[in-house]
């Protein structure tokens, strides 16, 4: 028979029930590997699924003392600190947190979180791993990054220019993009569509450069491209990319982003931004003490005390997010480069820019399933949120993953797993945990020296047969 | 074995250094008021508590009367002990006096320091008791496998993830109980090699408790939240006596074993801690033999017993094994880097690792210590040391506390880094 007409003998068994449907789930809700992927499209990964309560103190602490002060505020908190609190390992949600956090401020620009008092954006900045960010320049280079792919840039363009229009050209109407700002924000970076709406882009960009946070800028920044010319350019994002990549690494880069920068956003309206560093400990643990004290030097004179705008302003506030045994690893840096009287890392005192992330609860062990659970559900009316898993099974799932948050999910998305294997297995509950728990307890040991495994001198024989 | 009765006469106190407090005060004063009142003082001032290194809030002038009264009692135990060894004389009025060999260890206090006067002790102690030598014996016939290793596995209910606010009533406990039975269950399984079925224990100790009133019967009830600590002691008790009287079959009280471990530990014949790495529990072991004789000069005798054995403590010679020692102290270090991220380790936990691994006393892990660090000060040694003060996060203040700290270079340590990357890669 022709090939083009032949079918494979096994079909796609679209009629039976679904793995998982039993549990009153469309797919097993966990992830196989928990790891927080921001780029991913998979929620179950991409900090999507995400409980706000169970780490409601960590929010509030930041909304309170970041958030919610104003920028204006001579006095605000430039520098925080997230310290992991217990020694439990990766995996505890901190990157789930900020990945959170960073889009609850974009939202609105912390303008809602704020009652109006800031308008904020937020960064989400990751050191390389392997050693590869070990300067201060490579990670003013990596924040630079993250500014660019946070869009803020963009929008700042966007936001001027809506200025511009509705100042110059206040019959213009936006219908086309009337409640979809996404395609507002493309629209105003778009040159055809200026020149379709018959705009005079000469007469824009003069109105913009009006702005009294633009009037101290040096010429060359790239804002002011074509000012000078017969051509009317168009600034887009990409142009403050190639000019800061034309820019020579240390003093003249960042001078650009701790002081040019921060008046286009100035001139955009912003009056402040949150650098989110996640795990900050992959900048000290390659660098030798010398290293780690430069960076602590360059990193206070941008923040506090340098020749940078920023320094003046406070517009970057910077929060790190360590683990536990971080703090000890930069002690002696901050305490020689004179950070640590300015941002103590290990204060006496409880302290307000110190945000401890401590470790899950069962109660936070619980909602964290229910949350994963409820987002699979096929009848979201079920009479147990946690179904099939049992309560006990959860003390146990708790137990064996010492309450960290990475590890339960793993556990949870093996348990399930094998749970669907089984045809008459229809609730999880502690006594199928033990039997399936395998040898993920007995891991976390392995490389650790035991007693019973340690090597010691036999006295007796030594005392006996001395050689 | 000749005498062994006074093992279970138990001594209330563990440290020795209380004789030496006793002694010089006796110099000071006849009268047993006056002595009393100078004991109080250098009680206090050589921090002899419940744990030497734990700041005493009170002090020795204000005490309360509950406090005078344990003092009291301290006191009496002591000058009755030192009785013994004939240190004092006492008349008909109570006043307390010196004799000769009361002097002569209190200048050997002086001369020789604590070690050089615990060891004389320990000679008055052990020509009258044989309890050391009862006792290191005992070590060594109960685990042959793991000579003189003796293993006293438990786990709080925290240990557990039993959180102490969660657990209120009778069927909590039962379920912590029956966590750690399971636990105990499998430690012995691990590191004794045998099949213990622990289920009808923990009922006794349940009964126990129920019986005590700490328990209330009906299990969903309440107890008294302020008896938690006592409840979960009375656990803690219940196993240790458990290993020691049925796994190991010692034949004397739990509180006698205690505290002639201890008082072995402060003479370095013997350890024991509560602290070994990746260990929940206490663990036990001999830093001496008993022979008639050895050949090695890594030995010292401290003792000759009537049938011709003696007590040999183990005491290899400083630069002759400073190689090994280094070799030790490296390799642990980097075990214990293995699961912890950072350069600086606790002190604490490697000096565990390393007198295990050399079977050595505390005391001479520090004079080894002390020794590699001003070679490694000079730059003639193989790898490169740093010594911290400063005490990790993750030791809570009261872990601090009950551990000794380490003495070196005449500040105390916590942490420590090492770096081998300089001179030649050890094996």
């Amino acid at each position: 028979m022709n090939k083009l007409l032949r079918k494979p003998s096994e079909q796609n068994q679209h009629d039976t029930p679904g793995r998982f449907e039993r549990f009153n789930l469309t797919e097993n809700p966990f992830p196989s590997e928990p790891v927080v992927n921001k780029d991913s499209m998979d929620k179950r990964i991409n900090g999507d699924i995400y409980e706000i309560e169970i780490r409601k103190k960590e929010y509030d602490q930041v909304a309170n003392c970041f958030l919610k002060q104003p920028q204006s505020s001579p006095n605000h908190l430039r520098l925080g600190y997230i310290i992991d609190t217990s020694y439990i390992g990766r995996g505890n949600g901190k990157s789930a947190f900020l990945v959170n956090l960073q889009q609850d401020i974009n939202k609105e620009y912390c303008l809602d979180i704020s009652d109006g008092i800031n308008k904020c954006f937020a960064v989400y900045v990751t050191p390389e791993p392997g050693g590869r960010t070990k300067t201060f320049p490579s990670f003013v280079d990596l924040f630079f990054k993250a500014i660019l792919d946070s869009h803020v840039v963009k929008e700042s363009l966007a936001t001027l220019r809506l200025e511009a229009i509705r100042t110059l050209y206040p019959d213009l109407v936006l219908d086309e993009t009337a409640g979809d700002e996404a395609l507002l924000i493309d629209t105003l970076n778009t040159k055809e569509w200026f020149e379709e709406k018959h705009i005079d882009l000469a007469k824009l960009s003069h109105h913009i450069f009006q702005n009294k946070y633009l009037q101290n800028l040096p010429p060359d920044f790239p804002l002011f491209k074509g000012r000078n010319s017969l051509l009317s350019v168009f600034v887009l994002q990409s142009d403050l990319e190639k000019h800061y990549s034309g820019l020579k690494t240390g003093k003249q880069r960042l001078d650009f982003v701790f002081s040019h920068l921060i008046r286009l956003f100035q001139a955009a309206g912003f009056n402040g931004a949150y650098v989110l560093v996640d795990d900050f400990e992959r900048i000290p643990d390659f660098q030798s003490a010398r290293q780690k004290r430069d960076f602590a030097l360059e990193l206070r004179s941008c923040l506090f005390d340098g020749l940078y705008f920023n320094a003046r302003l406070g517009f970057y506030d910077f929060i790190l997010v360590l683990h536990a045994g971080v703090p000890r690893l930069i002690e002696d840096a901050w305490a020689q480069s004179g950070m640590e009287n300015r941002a103590p890392i290990s204060p006496q005192t409880a302290s307000k820019h110190i945000i401890p992330f401590e470790k899950l609860s069962r109660d936070h062990a619980s909602l964290l399933l229910k949350k994963y659970l409820a987002e699979y559900r096929i009848d979201p009316k079920v009479f147990s949120p946690l179904f099939p898993f049992t309560e006990d099974a959860l003390s146990k799932i708790g137990e064996l993953s010492e309450y960290n948050a990475a590890k339960i999910l793993k556990m949870a998305y093996d348990l399930l797993d094998k749970a669907s294997e089984t045809i008459d297995q229809v609730k999880i509950d502690e006594a199928f945990v033990n039997r399936n728990k395998g040898p993920q307890q007995e891991s976390s040991d392995k490389t650790i020296p035991t007693i019973e495994n340690a090597d010691s001198t036999d006295l007796q024989r030594k005392a006996r047969d001395p050689d | 074995m000749s005498t062994i009765k006074p093992i279970h006469s138990v001594k209330k106190f563990y440290f020795l250094e209380y004789f030496y407090v006793l002694l010089s005060s006796i110099e000071k004063y006849a009268d047993k008021e006056q002595v009393f009142d100078s004991f109080k003082i250098l009680k206090q001032q050589h921090r002899l508590g419940e744990s030497k290194y734990k700041t005493l809030s009170s002090d020795s002038e204000n005490l309360s009367k509950a406090q005078v009264n344990r003092y009291r009692y301290t006191f009496q135990q002591v000058i009755d002990e030192a009785k013994e060894y004939e240190l004092l004389d006492a008349d008909s009025e109570g006043n307390l006096t010196l004799t000769d060999e009361g002097k002569a260890l209190l200048l050997k206090y002086r001369v020789n320091g604590p070690v050089g006067f615990n060891q004389s002790l320990f000679k008055l102690m052990e020509a009258r008791y044989n309890a050391f030598r009862y006792l290191v014996e005992f070590l060594y016939n109960v685990n042959r496998f793991k000579p003189g290793l003796l293993i006293f596995p438990n786990y709080s209910p925290r240990q557990l993830h039993f959180e102490k606010s969660a657990t209120r009533t009778t069927a909590d406990i039962k379920k912590y109980s029956e966590a750690l039975t399971q636990r105990l269950q499998q430690d012995i399984q691990k590191y004794l090699g045998e099949y213990r079925e622990l289920a009808e224990e923990n009922t006794k100790i349940l009964v126990r408790l129920v019986e005590s009133g700490l328990l209330p019967a009906n299990s969903t009830a309440k107890f008294d939240a302020e008896k938690y600590n006592v409840i979960t002691k009375r656990f803690r008790d219940f196993w240790i006596t458990y290993f020691l009287r049925e796994v190991y079959k010692y034949e004397f009280s739990m509180s006698s074993f205690d505290i002639w471990t201890y008082r072995g530990k402060q003479i370095g014949i013997m350890h024991a801690t509560e602290f070994y790495p990746n260990f929940n529990g206490r663990i036990v072991y001999p830093t001496s033999v008993i022979l008639p004789s050895t050949e090695s000069s890594d030995f010292e005798r401290l003792f000759e017993y009537a049938d011709g054995r003696g007590l040999f403590v183990h005491k290899p010679e400083i630069e002759r094994n400073q190689d090994k020692f280094v070799d030790s102290l490296v390799k642990a270090y980097f075990d214990l880097r293995r699961s912890n991220r950072s350069y600086f380790i606790s002190l604490s936990a490697l000096r565990e690792l390393v007198c295990y691994n050399m079977k050595i006393s505390e005391h001479l892990f520090e004079t080894f210590l002390e020794f590699a660090y001003r070679l490694n000060l000079e730059g003639n040694l193989k790898i490169r040391i740093s010594l911290e003060v400063d005490k990790l996060p993750e030791e809570t203040k009261a872990m601090y506390l009950k551990q000794e700290p380490v003495m070196v270079d005449g500040r105390y340590r916590n942490i420590i880094a090492i770096d081998v990357t300089k001179g030649e890669k050890i094996a």
